[in-house]
């Protein structure tokens, strides 16, 4: 394994790999340095570059992407107190305190070390743990699989900060999207209304990129007093300089912290669909309730942000896991990356590591040095990543509307997924006015086809439906989601006790 | 200086002379996804194309609905020779069971290029060693035996056909595309299912089974695998590929096509990549390929109607 | 009197679930697989629209009342001219062609957002549509092999 993973390193050293991935990277960082400017947004901005590309060279460079940005929104969050991206909210809880206290080096590079730390403790979980979980999916029949669906549609719907039901039907409207077009068993067309465009059904990435991007640009717009101003007015560059020795080892002296931190993002990654925020939310809480100095944290303590931090680029790890072992994606950015790689024809699976085990050591490898290249360009770059905050949004948008309808176009060569694109851009905007949490309609469209594919597989194979409670992993999965919907009806009974919950924000991110 | 002169008196002529073709980039679309068996196979034909053609041709993935999204863009493109189309057998089939209106006969052949033979294959968890040894269970437990087959397609049809001829009755789950189809059948989900020779790693290492090919003689990559037919079945099934243009390209472009075509595969970077793909380099030129579209045609509809998938 | 939020968001939930629900009746029966393709759709459209009653339910009784005055100001006359350049840019792209299109949507979607006031704005704007426009375009047709639409009104 160390031998093919050294392989992956040399060849992804290439510098026809290396140049891919570091791109990514900055690119990633700067995409996370803006407001408003999500990690899926900016994956969805390289995708159609990848598609000319070596799957590898593609993968690497998203992989960039998903590292540096996580990265790049603590740039911004600590410096100018505006959380690039959500993830980065909880690292602002402290780093932005530490900053207005005189020590914005250390604040930045407290971040900057801690992703570091964190995102290698999570690669070395990505290694060790892909082939194992992959060797376990391959035991999981169609029961197993739709069970493991419903579990994450559940799990999803019950985290949402609106209502339960309003995250299940968020969830059912994306499956609803799904069952358009020719149905995955016979290809008997369904709900086409004649039309030899809904023949195919609604292509998958197309749909993505109308919600996310004009739920995003269109709030942004509605927001906005003026798009000249960028978010952040300009501010005097500071310096970063400071002792990375003493840095490192405020990091590693807390081992426990680390780890602990680095756990969480991990798993929440290698759930479906939850993403960095949650990580970074959940690690942050963590470390305050074990900390001895619970007080101290929202006033510029060094926990707060190495958790926040450390959780969120493990959390990218685990996604990368879920992703690879049981092809499915854990949230927007890995469901983008998995759309590149069925464009290049890799099919990822519990069969990906032995049949495209080159392919797969190269993924391990791109994340492993997509964390050296991410510092290195923290290290040259960090403040004049303040200066890009400031491009008008005004000259954002209609770039980054190009690109995607040049990647919509890309996909399938036709401008039928452009007209999906513009379609599910109305739609997507929509549904955010009346306040549907986006992470599970996401999921359902995710998620819909292989629900469908494997409940009717499972029927076909045998036509007793009580398997799907008598397997014991099925049996298992389908009593966890059941204790999902419970836990999150509990909890909402018992915080409506408390007090009455406001009006929420749309999850643009997830 | 003179380069452009030409370039220019070229130009000037584009309207009239179809003796300029090809004269910019032929989208060559792929009704399926890339890195699938078809995509595999036409990826590296494209290379050898374009080296006789003289100019690019950019593989265009399309895929969705079972093959039918792309063929209706190939269809309806300009006639113009700049659009071809790559195609399998699975065209007579979604025609025939009414997946899609597009038929072999919306389309000028231009050349078959491959045919790839299907192997019979079943789970390591079966207990059969040998082919009759599966047809005594199957008779033993009808429609109790699982196939993985992308229905109403070539991985349904070469099991069905199997199933005639031995006399039992198969149970078919829907797998679409090979690769689900390998998840399923080495985690033993499904018994059987309808393989090539790119899976013979997988049975050296004992992870799967050959039971018998679909071929006439014993394929020499897998001497060790008898055919149905050495077995008293009469089982021969292969899926053949080709290029075919929209109908009313000209007849001077199609001849060009052809005459690259009849070139290209016999490129020896192209045979060397269908071997690795488990597939044997098959040429038919523009008439040979009308000629087999029209017998395979015929088939395909008396197999559907036999299967009571028939919808025309 | 302006229905809850929630409530439009079941209702209509509702609508379309038991629109398509009727359509399911039209889908032919599989002769070949035990179960037909109105099977799945069946169960997530009435999943749909029980789940849709419920949310509207919640609306009626606003058990999240709205907190008053925290609503900013909306701007939503941007956002319909953003969606109608987006609109116009995606109906004339196979018509124009991506170079054409493009240019025009850039300029157009541009001046939108921020009208210019100076000349140097001006050039500004111009330069983006431009420079984006020919990077965009070489960087995918003749680097990246990806064709992108050609016009069928002016062949470029």
């Amino acid at each position: 394994m160390l031998a093919l993973l050294a392989d992956g390193i040399l060849d992804v050293l290439q510098l026809k790999y290396l140049v891919p991935l570091a791109a990514g990277t900055l690119i990633g960082v700067v995409g996370g340095a803006m407001p408003g400017i999500t990690i899926t947004m900016t994956v969805i901005m390289v995708l159609p570059f990848t598609f000319g590309l070596e799957p590898l060279q593609g993968l690497a460079a998203m992989i960039g992407v998903y590292v540096g940005g996580e990265s790049g929104g603590l740039i911004t969050a600590t410096l100018l107190g505006i959380p690039g991206k959500p993830s980065s909210i909880s690292t602002m809880f402290d780093g932005f305190p530490m900053t207005r206290k005189g020590e914005p080096g250390r604040a930045v590079w407290l971040g900057v070390w801690a992703s570091f730390f964190g995102g290698l403790l999570g690669g070395v979980f990505l290694i060790g743990a892909t082939g194992w979980l992959a060797e376990i999916a391959l035991e999981f029949g169609p029961w197993e699989f739709f069970a493991l669906f419903i579990f994450a549609l559940s799990m999803v719907a019950g985290l949402t900060e609106e209502s339960l039901a309003k995250g299940l039907l968020a969830g059912a409207l994306g499956l609803i999207i799904t069952i358009f077009g020719a149905d995955p068993i016979m290809s008997v067309p369904r709900f086409t209304m004649g039309s030899e465009l809904l023949r195919g059904g609604f292509p998958f990435l197309p749909v993505l990129i109308g919600i996310f991007a004009f739920a995003q640009i269109m709030t942004d717009i509605e927001r906005a007093r003026s798009l000249a101003e960028s978010d952040a007015s300009a501010r005097d560059l500071v310096s970063l300089a400071v002792s990375h020795v003493k840095v490192v080892g405020e990091i590693l002296g807390r081992p426990f912290l680390l780890l602990w931190s680095t756990f969480i993002g991990l798993l929440i990654g290698v759930l479906p669909a939850i993403g960095g925020s949650a990580a970074s939310v959940m690690a942050y809480d963590q470390a305050k309730k074990l900390s001895r100095h619970p007080e101290r944290f929202g006033t510029g303590t060094p926990e707060g942000i190495i958790a926040s931090e450390a959780s969120n680029n493990a959390n990218v790890g685990g996604s990368l896991v879920t992703i690879m072992a049981f092809g499915i994606p854990g949230d927007a950015v890995t469901a983008v990356m998995l759309g590149a790689m069925t464009i290049h024809g890799i099919q990822s699976g519990p069969l990906f590591m032995s049949q495209e085990t080159t392919l797969a050591y190269g993924i391990f490898a791109a994340y492993l040095l997509a964390h050296p290249i991410m510092l290195a360009i923290m290290a040259v770059g960090a403040r004049w990543f303040l200066r890009i905050v400031l491009v008008p949004k005004s000259i954002l948008i209609p770039v980054v509307l190009v690109l995607c309808v040049v990647g919509a176009y890309a996909l399938n060569n036709t401008m039928d997924s452009v007209w999906v694109l513009a379609l599910f851009g109305v739609i997507g905007y929509g549904l955010v006015k009346l306040g549907f949490p986006l992470a599970p309609l996401i999921l359902g469209l995710i998620l819909g086809d292989q629900i469908e594919v494997n409940l009717v597989r499972a029927l076909m194979t045998d036509s007793d439906p009580a398997l799907f409670v008598t397997r014991p992993i099925s049996a298992l999965l389908l009593a966890l989601s059941a204790g999902s919907i419970a836990l999150a009806l509990w909890q909402r009974r018992r915080q409506r006790r408390r007090q009455p919950a406001a009006d929420g924000a749309p999850d643009v991110d997830f | 200086m003179r380069k452009l002169a030409r370039a220019l008196a070229l130009l000037a002529l584009l309207p009239t002379a179809a003796a300029a073709y090809p004269e910019r980039p032929v989208k060559l679309i792929v009704p399926w996804a890339a890195g699938g068996d078809t995509d595999n196979i036409f990826r590296p034909f494209g290379q050898a194309f374009q080296k006789q053609l003289g100019e690019t041709v950019v593989i265009a993935n399309i895929g969705g609905a079972s093959g039918t999204v792309g063929a209706r863009e190939a269809k309806n493109a300009p006639a113009d020779g700049y659009t071809l189309f790559a195609v399998h057998d699975y065209i007579h089939l979604t025609y025939y069971t009414g997946v899609s209106d597009v038929a072999h006969t919306d389309f000028a052949p231009v050349c078959a290029v491959a045919s790839t033979p299907s192997v019979l294959t079943a789970s390591p968890k079966t207990k059969w060693r040998t082919l009759p040894e599966l047809v005594a269970d199957a008779k033993a437990r009808p429609g109790q035996i699982t196939v993985g087959a992308t229905l109403g397609s070539t991985s349904h049809f070469f099991p069905a056909i199997f199933e005639k001829a031995a006399g039992v009755r198969l149970k078919y789950v829907s797998y679409d595309g090979l690769a689900q189809r390998m998840n399923a059948i080495l985690g033993g989900h499904i018994d059987l299912t309808d393989g090539n020779l790119t899976q013979k790693g997988k049975v050296d290492a004992g992870q799967l089974r050959f039971l018998a090919v679909g071929t006439e003689k014993r394929s020499p990559e897998i001497p060790d695998v008898p055919t149905f037919k050495e077995l008293g079945l009469d089982v021969v099934y292969a899926v053949v590929r080709g290029v075919m243009a929209p109908k009313a390209t000209p007849e001077p472009v199609l001849a060009t096509l052809d005459g690259a075509c009849t070139k290209a595969v016999r490129d020896p970077v192209f045979a060397q990549s269908m071997k690795v793909q488990g597939t044997d380099v098959h040429h038919l030129d523009r008439k040979g390929y009308a000629a087999f579209l029209a017998r395979v045609d015929a088939e395909n509809r008396l197999l559907a109607q036999e299967l009571g998938l028939l919808r025309r | 009197m302006r229905l809850p939020r929630d409530t439009l968001a079941g209702l209509l939930g509702l609508a379309l679930s038991v629109w398509l629900f009727a359509l399911t009746a039209g889908l032919p029966k599989s002769s070949f697989v035990p179960i037909g393709p109105d099977f799945y759709p069946r169960i997530v459209l009435a999943a749909t629209a029980l789940l849709s009653v419920a949310v509207a339910v919640e609306g009626v009784r606003g058990r999240r009342p709205r907190l008053p005055g925290a609503a900013p100001r909306r701007n939503l006359r941007l956002v319909l001219l953003t969606f109608l350049v987006f609109g116009l840019y995606v109906a004339l792209l196979p018509l124009l062609g991506f170079r054409a299109a493009t240019l025009a949507f850039l300029l157009a979607l541009q001046v939108v957002l921020d009208p210019p006031a100076d000349r140097r704005r001006w050039v500004t704007v111009a330069l983006v549509a431009v420079v984006t426009t020919a990077v965009a375009y070489f960087a995918f047709e003749r680097y990246l092999s990806v064709l992108l639409p050609r016009g069928s009104l002016t062949g470029f």
